[in-house]
């Protein structure tokens, strides 16, 4: 009887084999029926990053930093930021990071991007419907919390290593803020605006874009700075199942304690991180002006 | 005021009855639990039969080769490395030793292991011509590689570790980037794991690194392919090829080192004198060591179960490595 208290009641160890068995040999007999089409389904995907990786890395080195240059100038409207980039990649190009730097840029451009694309409306979706919020919230904290190898092993086995792995991985931790954040802004909205709106007979298409989207901009903005941010988090990560780019020597820097291979690598994903989140806050903050500005005349 | 003193006492009593628990057992340490399956076994193995036979005290740190290595060369602890694959560690280890710092308590924990490039054995069924390494390079377009369909892959070593270093200088020595491959790091060791296990249950073409005893050798029957040139020499290994290619310039092709295994302890341990004799007799057979892994991997077992698996079916085996008493002791915990 004291044992029943001291011991926890488990399953037979053999009884929990046999579950554990169960669930790894049907994904497995999964894997081999279809691995391959599922392979396929993502081959565009993987076409797609490899060519823009290639043509970062291909481009010389002047235009690539102009470009940059540019699109920060375009983003902030203020030359400081684009100064700050020219010299930050001068730097990491010095410092032989180049190539890596520019795989790491192709991988994260395209995670952010997917990340905006497909969380922005799954936020909107959840603003509108209670029912929706109430199943995507656990989910969301289950994409956040779960440790990232348990779901990354399977997506292993029929992916393989690569880039469309890493792509998985990042998004799966980086998609939750963009969308928790879209549906926040919108939720935050002034009850009263949206009164206002309706009455001045708005449908609710209207009111989404020309009242709710626009007002919520603060809080969608913070919800990209955050997923620009994980998803840089990320790159070591993407780089243990074989993504190429500053990860890569992280991971060596870590095994072996190389100090300064790991900090100027690490730093360059931080100055990485920078750039991209100021210019595009820099570009919502002049979006929010220019709604502002639209709404008084 | 007075409850706070008591408290104080309670915790000073408490302590000062820990601290005198380790004194009394006089053989408590901390073993290298590192982040491979045989490794964790024997780890695991050892920690069992230690505590449960010897009346020890032993703490299992995780930990890899490099880190282990210095961290038990620079601050003695963890004093216990069971299976230490000395190969990448070859130089500092062998100054580590001429300093009295660390010493081998086995030179072979486990027979019959090696490290090297295999193939599945599928690879081998469709193509009977591969007979070496050399055959292989030549033929680039069947193994082709996902990202680059042109190239062939090879998929070296994770980041880090130091066969990744040999890995680099066999692709230059062999030629291999003018014979079209690519070197694919895989990242880590799950990454290496899953790239050959997806390639050995699919029957595609397959071309990397691995290593014995492992559970996914054995499961896959994945075949050692010999590297048609011979040993060129521990002097172009060990200051070359193992160095990568920042250091090493113009390596030799070259088969595969032999690998070393060792048991490698501390000093404190050294002065354990029951410790170091269940060590130097602690001997795994090779096949016994693959069917505990496969064991291992197809029940998922942790380190721990692997190890009361293995001391429940294997008595013949680890009754030799103990006396008598040990043995009784160790029989009747589990």
């Amino acid at each position: 009887m004291i044992d029943f208290f001291t011991e926890f009641p488990e399953i037979s160890r053999s009884g929990l084999r046999d579950i554990k068995n169960a669930i790894d040999n049907a994904f497995r007999s999964f894997s081999r029926s279809y691995g391959e089409s599922i392979e396929n389904f993502f081959d565009p995907l993987l076409w797609f990053l490899i060519w823009f990786e290639k043509l970062l890395v291909n481009t010389p080195w002047p235009i690539i930093m102009l470009i940059i240059a540019s699109l920060c100038y375009l983003g902030s409207r203020n030359w400081k930021l684009p100064l700050a980039a020219i010299l930050t990649f001068t730097l990491i190009g010095y410092l032989g990071m180049w190539e890596d730097t520019m795989s790491t840029i192709a991988l994260i451009s395209v995670a952010t991007l997917l990340c905006i694309i497909i969380g922005m409306p799954l936020g909107i979706w959840m603003a509108r419907y209670d029912r929706v919020q109430k199943t995507l919230n656990p989910l969301l904290d289950v994409m956040q919390t779960i440790p990232i190898f348990v779901y990354l092993l399977p997506v292993l086995m029929l992916l393989g290593i690569g880039k469309v792995p890493g792509l998985i991985a990042i998004c799966v931790y980086a998609m939750p803020p963009i969308i928790r954040l879209t549906n926040l802004g919108i939720r935050l909205v002034d009850k009263d605006i949206l009164e206002a709106a309706n009455a001045f007979g708005a449908d609710s298409k209207q009111r989404l874009i020309e009242v709710q989207i626009p007002l919520a901009l603060p809080n969608i903005f913070a919800g990209i700075n955050q997923t620009i941010m994980m998803a840089l988090a990320m790159v070591v990560i993407a780089s243990m199942i074989g993504v190429r780019g500053l990860g890569i020597p992280v991971l060596q820097a870590i095994q072996n304690q190389y100090l300064a291979l790991g900090l100027m690598n690490g730093l360059a994903i931080v100055a990485l991180a920078i750039i991209f989140d100021r210019s595009l806050q820099r570009y919502g903050e002049r979006l929010q002006k220019y709604n502002a500005g639209h709404k008084n005349d | 005021m007075k409850k706070i003193s008591l408290s104080i006492f309670i915790f000073y009593v408490f302590f000062f009855l820990l601290s005198f628990k380790s004194i009394a057992s006089n053989c408590e340490f901390q073993m290298a639990d590192m982040n491979w399956p045989s490794a964790t076994l024997m780890a695991n193995v050892d920690k069992f039969i230690l505590e449960e036979g010897y009346g020890c005290r032993v703490e299992l740190i995780p930990g890899a080769t490099t880190a282990t290595f210095v961290t038990m060369n620079e601050k003695g602890r963890p004093q216990v490395a069971p299976e230490l694959w000395t190969n990448s560690v070859a130089e500092p280890l062998q100054k580590a030793v001429e300093e009295g710092r660390l010493f081998s308590a086995s030179d072979g924990p486990i027979t019959e292991l090696g490290e090297g490039w295999w193939v599945t054995p599928d690879t081998l069924k469709r193509n009977p011509q591969f007979k070496t390494v050399l055959d292989i390079l030549e033929r680039p377009d069947l193994f082709p590689a996902k990202e680059d369909p042109s190239k062939g892959a090879f998929i070296g070593c994770p980041a880090g570790w130091g066969c990744q270093l040999s890995n680099q200088s066999l692709f230059i020595a062999f030629e291999m980037e003018k014979k079209g491959w690519m070197l694919v790091d895989p990242g880590s060791k799950a990454g290496l794991d899953a790239s050959m296990t997806k390639a050995a249950q699919r029957g595609d073409n397959w071309l990397g690194y691995y290593w014995s005893p492992t559970s996914l050798i054995g499961k896959y029957n994945m075949k050692l392919m010999d590297f048609g040139v011979p040993f060129a020499g521990s002097e172009n290994w060990d200051s070359c090829i193992s160095k990568g290619p920042e250091v090493c310039i113009n390596p030799k092709p070259s088969a595969w080192t032999k690998s070393i295994v060792k048991t490698i302890v501390t000093p404190d341990v050294k002065e354990m004198h029951k410790v170091m004799k269940y060590f130097s007799k602690r001997i795994f057979p090779g096949e016994v060591m693959n069917s505990m892994l496969v064991y291992m991997e197809d029940n998922q077992a942790q380190g721990i179960d692997g190890a009361i698996t293995f001391l429940e079916n294997f008595y013949d085996i680890w009754v030799n490595w103990v006396p008598k008493e040990v043995a009784q002791n160790v029989k009747e915990a589990l």
